[in-house]
Formats: structure tokens, C-alpha cells, sequence
């Protein structure tokens, strides 16, 4: 069946009309147009499909497309405003943390939720918040430096 | 040859990818982001059974749904002969295999196989289409594990195979698909004499290379019946070249787009869809998009890598020197022929020099998903066996392992498991680095319980092939590099690094992308440690031809000999101080009208870059539940000379991390029906950012002589060590081995309570 589904999407409105299956993440890749959110799984296990959804980050597969009005959703396309880069995306360019890129924005929002939150965090507080986005190509060492060291620049001198 | 490499300016500096920010920024384009108007989705139908006869497909009930536009099966398809084959390395491909991994033809031979396959409005009436099509089965008895395919009265998957490698020729059809022999001097003497002897046998449970990105497929056919095809792949020449034979299509008649690869591990060589969705989109004549499921992925046969079982014996003499190596390894390739043991064989031998060696292969085909290169395809099960039975026999002889390996280890010119001399090899070098390096030397902290630390050795030999690239000058002089490796590793940085070196330039001044299968020369697909080392070759020599072409033109302007001309840093000055000169912005401008200065460059046949590492891990083996935790982790590898250390160390890393899923946690786990009972990544768990320690790699530079800047491959030797390393450290920690791969909590446990 199809509906109109209203719903704010980094900061903009959108009015589409979405089938009653759909899952937030069919919502903003088919419907909105939104593909920086990428789908790794389909079934929550991979986080490759993150998006922060009041501020919090969760998979976008396992929220279905009519839950979304109502609530403030934030994707990767949000993060880098006039084509400045966020400080995470900036330390993982630098160090190394994106090798295919399959899992970056979903990485790029876990730590953005992450430090919002905990603007010091330790090497284990940054594993333990990306722990459900799984990256395949990094070993996540570089991952993990890159968000320490965005840490430190957003905290400033 | 190349500079001295302390004369690089580039190559070699720890340099941010070209591509990184369009990657942090979710603009990457892959091919599950392409919309083109009028697109349809596809889904595939896949077998329920792991073996089984087709004997009737009835699709005209799905067909009649609304929104059903096409419909395809293997009578789709012309039929190709067993033995049909594609160029490709030194053996091509088989193409009668290929076709069969696609759809089945009158034969389903594991669960997921697919045998149709629906092009409808939207995805939703694609998969209620699904349920529409009969297919009339016969079941057959199912094969699932290697002693039972390999056993006298087994059913039998392909009538037409017939043991290769056999002599003389068996007269009935077999399960085993090809026997390879590496031998020599009396291994089996050899033993019986020898002091100390150490043997080991091995299971392997079949892993996934666990590409993040499912296979995608995205196809057009225009009015004229020219097809495009947008990729994930690893090589858009072998695509082109699979589509075009599934198909009976002329190559004129097709394009192969690489888009951005959301890992690829092996996995995406083969095609999984493609020539189907073009297939579709001939017959709906509307452009096609199939997009393969997470569940799809794991149990329809787009990977997974080979299980194993895999004995050893070794022995040695009193002074711990090597007196024979025996190994006999089975395969479990799948449902269809695999690939040739010959190199894990060989690589996990390769690293002793052993007078008597007597090494079998065979590759097994089995009821289960057509298995895949996974990064060193089968290096890290011949290892996970060979360096095990090694450290047992480091135990026999009380020797420390690391002084086992000195006394052994293969050098520069000592002879290979096939016979040949070994190129320039760094063992040595490396061995003496683990020596001196605290993760070797600093005593094991004690912990809650047993800990102990291991080491394991691995070797890959890797390939060459063909690469080719071309640079053409902006207007502006700038240079635009067109390759035609696909980008898995981070190849655009690296080549961008090369080019930028070889003109004088900085790296942001290289434009590079990766070409079509229409706008570059062909290449081979990026697979086997081969696409930095052979496309730096032809990307120098492409680079040299479009200097050489640049000069011609220079002299013309400044009136001067050409070879009396120098070039540095972009720009071209007569040899005396204050002479003329002129830049290279100001060349192309002032000879825009003189057609395009393309350098073009190849490299086919490069001497090999063969890899080497050393891994030391320690580990804490909970003796309450079996759960087995990685402490510390070092890799020592030998790459040559590091184009950009970064990336090497993304490149190492990853692979350990990969290693350390297979040693601990990933395997296929298969019902007695042949189905996967954990085709999901919930239930197939791969490691996350809590599973691992970091990873400290230690780089070592042997560059190979007569290969420009004399890189190595990177990326497949260190997959090949942790799970032996692993083993070897709990062996050390508790007493006890574990002969079965992944090591799970479970098996652990179970291997302690004896």
C-alpha cells in the first residue's frame, strides 16, 4: 500500500509517497534520494546503514519508513554542511580510516553520537561505540585513531 | 630503473587516499546508488535443495502478475560446453563453470543455487513473483563434506568430471575434480629415519570473505542492442568478458562500468548476475537493477572460500634442521571445480628449506555453495596445518621457535617447492627483526588465566598478469591517468603517487580514475597481490612515453635538441643556467592544436613480488568457557618498498583482522540438508572494533629487483599466519592444540576437557 510520509531529513522536509514496507533506510535511499546511507545486511547486524534518528544512532533497516515523522533524522549527507568536512570525516581522511568506504558514513554517525555525547573518550569508550558497525577492510586501528584524534581537535586547545 | 628511494618525493610518503572524501561524505557512487529512468528491480528464484535434478520450470503464473515485465531461466542462455574458458592468467576460466554459478541448468548442486530470475516493477512484486515460479525437483542424496565425496560408493555431482592429474585416466566420473603432486627426494623415508617428528590434521570450515558491499548489478541495453553494465567488480575486462559469453554477445555489443567497490576480498571476480540482468533487460527492454541480499551472499554461492582437511608430518634431526615435509590437503571447493591447490600447497612449504618434500592436493566438490578466491586463497587453511605441525615439532625438540626458523628458513636462491631458485627474498631480515622486537622479547604478563604466545610464518606467492594504464596532458599540462586496475586496495593513491613522482609533481596536480572496458587497455582484474606492483610498471612507462611526447614538443618551441633538453618538476629548460625553458601548462597551451599527447604503457609478465610475513600473537585462553582473547598482535611483513605506508598498514591490518575471524569465530555452519544455518550476520559473526587488539605492523623493504621501485604484494600474505599464530599461542598458554577451524569457545573448550 502507499502513503504519504512527511518527515524531516537533515533539517529539510520532505513529503514522499512510500510504500507500507518500506524501511527508513528504502525511505531515504529509493524515495528521498538520499544513497549515502548504504545497506550492508538488511537485517541490523552490520551498522553499515546508520543513521542518528533524535540524536541516536540506529540501523535504518529496522526502523520502517511510517515510524519516521515526527522525529529528527540525520544522514551522512547532513554532516558536511558547505562542503566543510565534520572533524570525524577530516581525522579519517588524514588517518587512514576509510579503505572500500562501504562502512564509512555509518561509522562517520556512530562517532558523531559518540562524542556529542562523551566529548573524552577512551580508546575502549570509541571500540565499544562503533562495536556494531563492522568494517571489513581497516582491522580498525586507524578508525579508532581518527576519532581520538577528531576528539581532540573538536575539544579544542 | 627506479630513483634511489631516498631521492623519492612522493612514492613513498604516508599520504591521505585521492579518494578519501568522497568516501566520509557517503558521495562514493556504487552500483546499488544508481536510479536510471524507467529502471526495474530484479530477484533471483534459488534452489530449496542441495541436490537435486531440474525437471520442469513453470514460470507462467509469475508471469501473469502485474507487474511482472521479465522472466528468465537457463534456457535463457546458450548452452556452453564443459570446458568453455575465458583468457584469463595462466590457465583462464571456465566459463561452463561460470554459467552453471549463475543459473542452473538441469542440475541444482546446493541450496541457493539460482535457477530464475524475475525483473518486475518494483522489488516487493519481484520477490511475490518468486513464490509464483514451479520448479519441478528430483532430489538426489546430498555430499556435504569432503571424507564424504572423497568416499568409493559417494553420489556423484558432475557426470563429466574425471580426476585430472591421474595417470592413467580413471574410467568413472569422480568427486575429486584434479590431484596436484609437488615432491622430492623420499619424504616418506625420510620420516621413518628422522628423530623428531611432529603430525597434525586439520579441518577448516568454509568462511565468507565478508564484503560489506552485496553484488550488485545495474544493465541497459540501448536501442541498438548495446548493453552497459555497472559493477561491483574486481576486473571489468573478465566481466565483460563472462557477460559476453553467457550471453553469445559481441564484445563491440558491451560495456563494463567499475563503480566504487564496497570490498571484494575474491569474492567479485567471478559474475554473480550480471549477463542475468542484462539478460532482463533485453527482454523487458527497460534497465535492469538486481541487488543481492545479505542472505543471498552467504548461502548462494557469491564467495564463500574453501573448507579444509589437511594433514601433516614433518620431521627433523636432532639439531632441529628440516629432514622431510609430508602433507596431504583436501579442498572442499563446492558445488562446482575449484581452484588448483598448487599454490597453498606450495606457499605453505615454501619458507623451509627441506631436502624431502611430498606434498598431494585435491580439489573436492561438494553440496554446498561454489566456494571463491578469498585473499590468498587457501594460504591461511595450509597454513593454519603447516605451521602448527611445525611449532609441534619445535615442542618435540624443545627448540625455540623463532631459532626453528632461522635454521631453516628459506633464503635468496634456495629452491622452491617447484624447483625453481627463489627470487630476492627477506626471511632472514625479518626473522632477526622479530628477534629484537619487544612483542618477542618482553616477557608475557600473567593474567586471570593461561596465556601464551605464538608464532606462525606465511608466504604468497602472488601473480603479475597484465596491467595497463594511459595519461593524457590536460591543457593546463596537468597529467589525467586513466588505469584499467580497478581500485580495491587503494590504487588510485598509490598510482597517483607514481605518476606524480615520475613528472615531478605534486600529488594534487594527478587527475586519476579507473577506466571502463571500453576506454582503457585491457587488464586483468585486481586479484592476487598483482595491481600496485604491475600497474606502477605500466603507469611508469606510460608516464616516460607522455614525458618523451612532451619533450618532442619542448625542443620544437624552445629550438633546441631534445635530448640535450632537462626536465624537472614540470617544466622543460635548455641545459645552460638562464636558458630557456618552459613549463609544461605553457607547452600544452602553445601546441593545443597538435592533437592529444597520450603515454601509454603495459606490463604483462612482471618478475613476482613474493610476500612474506612473520606474526607473533599472545592470547588468554578462559579455560572456564573456552573463550580465546587476542592480547597483542605484531605482523612483520617484507613488502618491497612501501608506495605509501598507510595504505600498507590499512592493507595489513585488515587482512589480520580477517585472519583472526577465521582462527576464532567465522564458519559456515551447515545443516545434514546442505542448508547454511547461519546465513545471517548476526549468526556469522565477523570480528568488530571489541574483538581485536590493534595491530602493530612492522614494515621491512627487500625490493625486487627489476620490477620499478621494486614493490612487493601487500595485501594477501597476512591473512595467511593468524590462525596458526593463534593455535600456536594456545598451545603454548594451555597444552593443548585445536585441530578445528574457526577455534570457537565450544571447540576450545571440548579440546580442554580432552
Amino acid at each position: 500500500m502507499k502513503m504519504l510520509i512527511t518527515c524531516t531529513v537533515n533539517g529539510e522536509t520532505h513529503a514522499v509517497l512510500a510504500d507500507s514496507r518500506d524501511t527508513l533506510l528504502e525511505l531515504l535511499r529509493e524515495r528521498i534520494g538520499l544513497t549515502g546511507t548504504k545497506e550492508g545486511c538488511g537485517n541490523g547486524n552490520c551498522g553499515t546503514c546508520t543513521v542518528l534518528v533524535d540524536g541516536a544512532p540506529v540501523n535504518a533497516c529496522l526502523m520502517l519508513a511510517l515510524e519516521a515523522p515526527g522525529h529528527d533524522i540525520q544522514t551522512i549527507e547532513g554532516l558536511s554542511g558547505g562542503g566543510v568536512l565534520h572533524p570525524i570525516q577530516q581525522a579519517l581522511v588524514e588517518h587512514g580510516g576509510t579503505q572500500c568506504g562501504f562502512c564509512t558514513p555509518g561509522i562517520v554517525l556512530s562517532a558523531k553520537a559518540l562524542l556529542d555525547d562523551n566529548p573524552n573518550p577512551t580508546p575502549q569508550d570509541i571500540r565499544h561505540a562503533i562495536a556494531g558497525n563492522i568494517c571489513r577492510c581497516t582491522g580498525y586501528d586507524k578508525i579508532v585513531e581518527a576519532i581520538a584524534a577528531a576528539a581532540i581537535q573538536a575539544r579544542g586547545p | 630503473m627506479a630513483p634511489q628511494q631516498s631521492s623519492l618525493k612522493v612514492v613513498g610518503q604516508r599520504l591521505p587516499r585521492v579518494d578519501a572524501r568522497e568516501r566520509v561524505t557517503g558521495e562514493a557512487i556504487y552500483p546499488a546508488d544508481l536510479k536510471l529512468p524507467g529502471m526495474v528491480h530484479a530477484r533471483m528464484l534459488r534452489s530449496p535443495f542441495a541436490h537435486a535434478r531440474v525437471r520442469r520450470i513453470d514460470t507462467s503464473r509469475a508471469e501473469a502478475l502485474a507487474g511482472v515485465l521479465a522472466i528468465v531461466t537457463a534456457a535463457d542462455f546458450p548452452e556452453l560446453p564443459v570446458g568453455a574458458t575465458i583468457p584469463m592468467g595462466e590457465t583462464g576460466y571456465d566459463m561452463w563453470m561460470v554459467a552453471q554459478l549463475n543459473l542452473a541448468r538441469d542440475k541444482v548442486l546446493w541450496v541457493g543455487q539460482p535457477v530464475a530470475a524475475v525483473a518486475a516493477v518494483d522489488v516487493h512484486i519481484a520477490e511475490a513473483a518468486l513464490a509464483l515460479i514451479e520448479v519441478d525437483y528430483e532430489r538426489l542424496d546430498p555430499v556435504l563434506d569432503i571424507a564424504a565425496a572423497m568416499a568409493a560408493d559417494a553420489p556423484v555431482l558432475h557426470e563429466h568430471v574425471f580426476t585430472k592429474g591421474v595417470d592413467p585416466r580413471p574410467r568413472t566420473p569422480s568427486n575429486v575434480c584434479s590431484r596436484t603432486v609437488i615432491a622430492r627426494g623420499d619424504a616418506t623415508r625420510a620420516l621413518a629415519e628422522a628423530p623428531a617428528t611432529a603430525q597434525i590434521r586439520v579441518t577448516v570450515d568454509t568462511a565468507h570473505q565478508g564484503y560489506l558491499e552485496p553484488q550488485v548489478a545495474v544493465a541497459e541495453v540501448d536501442a541498438n542492442g548495446f548493453a552497459t553494465v555497472w559493477a561491483s567488480t574486481q576486473g571489468q575486462f573478465t566481466t565483460e568478458l563472462m557477460i559476453g559469453r553467457m550471453l553469445g554477445l559481441p564484445l563491440s555489443k558491451l560495456k563494463v562500468v567499475p563503480l566504487e567497490v564496497g570490498g571484494a576480498f575474491g569474492g567479485k571476480i567471478a559474475i554473480h548476475g550480471e549477463a542475468i540482468a542484462v539478460r532482463l533487460a533485453q527482454k523487458c527492454r527497460r534497465p535492469v537493477k538486481l541487488v543481492l541480499t545479505r542472505e543471498e551472499v552467504l548461502q548462494g554461492g557469491s564467495g564463500p572460500a574453501a573448507g579444509a582437511l589437511i594433514d601433516i608430518a614433518v620431521g627433523a634431526d636432532k639439531d632441529g634442521r628440516l629432514a622431510a615435509i609430508q602433507g596431504t590437503y583436501r579442498m572442499d571447493a563446492g558445488g562446482l571445480p575449484g581452484l588448483s591447490p598448487s599454490l597453498l600447497m606450495q606457499a605453505s612449504a615454501a619458507l623451509y628449506q627441506c631436502p624431502n618434500l611430498d606434498l598431494q592436493g585435491f580439489d573436492v566438490v561438494t553440496n554446498k555453495p561454489r566456494t571463491e578466491a578469498y585473499r590468498g586463497p587457501g594460504g591461511i587453511q595450509a597454513a593454519f596445518a603447516m605451521e602448527q605441525a611445525m611449532d609441534a615439532l619445535c615442542q618435540r625438540l624443545g627448540m625455540d621457535p623463532l631459532e626453528f626458523r632461522k635454521r631453516n628458513a628459506s633464503v635468496t636462491g634456495s629452491t622452491m617447492p617447484i624447483g625453481t631458485p627463489f627470487p630476492a627474498i627477506g626471511l632472514t631480515t625479518i626473522l632477526e627483526r622479530v628477534g629484537a622486537h619487544s612483542c618477542w622479547t618482553d616477557p608475557l604478563p600473567t593474567g586471570r588465566y593461561p596465556r601464551g604466545r605464538g608464532l606462525a610464518l606465511g608466504y604468497w606467492r602472488g601473480t603479475s598478469m597484465t596491467s595497463a594504464g594511459h595519461i593524457t596532458i590536460a591543457g593546463d599540462g596537468r597529467p589525467m591517468v586513466t588505469m584499467g586496475a580497478v581500485d580495491i586496495s587503494g590504487t588510485r593513491t598509490t598510482m597517483a603517487q607514481v605518476v606524480a613522482e615520475e613528472f615531478g609533481l605534486p600529488i594534487e596536480d594527478i587527475h586519476i580514475h579507473t577506466g571502463d572496458s571500453k576506454s582503457v587497455g585491457y587488464s586483468d582484474g585486481a586479484a592476487g597481490s598483482r595491481v600496485a606492483r604491475t600497474s606502477t610498471a605500466a603507469l611508469v612507462e606510460a608516464s616516460r612515453d607522455a614525458l618523451g611526447q612532451l619533450r618532442a614538443r619542448a625542443a620544437e618551441k624552445l629550438q633546441c635538441a631534445a635530448d640535450q633538453l632537462d626536465y624537472a618538476q614540470g617544466r622543460f629548460h635548455a641545459p645552460q643556467p638562464g636558458g630557456a625553458a618552459i613549463t609544461l601548462a605553457e607547452l600544452m597551451q602553445a601546441t593545443l592544436t597538435d592533437g592529444a599527447v597520450v603515454g601509454r604503457g603495459v606490463s604483462t609478465k612482471l618478475p613476482l613480488g613474493v610476500e612474506i610475513g612473520a606474526h607473533i600473537c599472545d592470547v588468554e585462553v578462559d579455560t572456564d568457557t573456552g573463550l580465546v582473547t587476542v592480547l597483542r598482535y605484531t605482523a612483520f611483513q617484507d613488502v618491497g618498498l612501501a608506495l605509501n605506508p598507510a595504505a600498507v598498514e590499512g592493507q595489513i591490518a585488515g587482512s589480520v583482522v580477517q585472519g583472526l575471524g577465521w582462527a576464532l569465530m567465522e564458519g559456515f555452519d551447515y545443516g545434514p540438508d546442505g542448508r547454511l544455518r547461519n546465513a545471517s550476520l548476526l549468526d556469522y559473526r565477523m570480528p568488530t572494533a571489541l574483538d581485536v587488539p590493534p595491530i602493530e605492523c612492522v614494515i621491512i623493504e627487500t625490493p625486487v629487483p627489476n620490477v620499478p621501485y621494486g614493490v612487493r604484494g601487500v595485501g594477501e600474505v597476512p591473512i595467511v599466519p593468524p590462525a596458526a599464530a593463534v593455535a600456536n599461542a594456545i598451545a603454548r598458554a594451555t597444552g593443548v592444540r585445536i585441530l578445528h577451524m574457526p577455534m570457537t569457545p565450544e571447540r576450545v573448550l571440548c579440546a580442554l576437557k580432552g
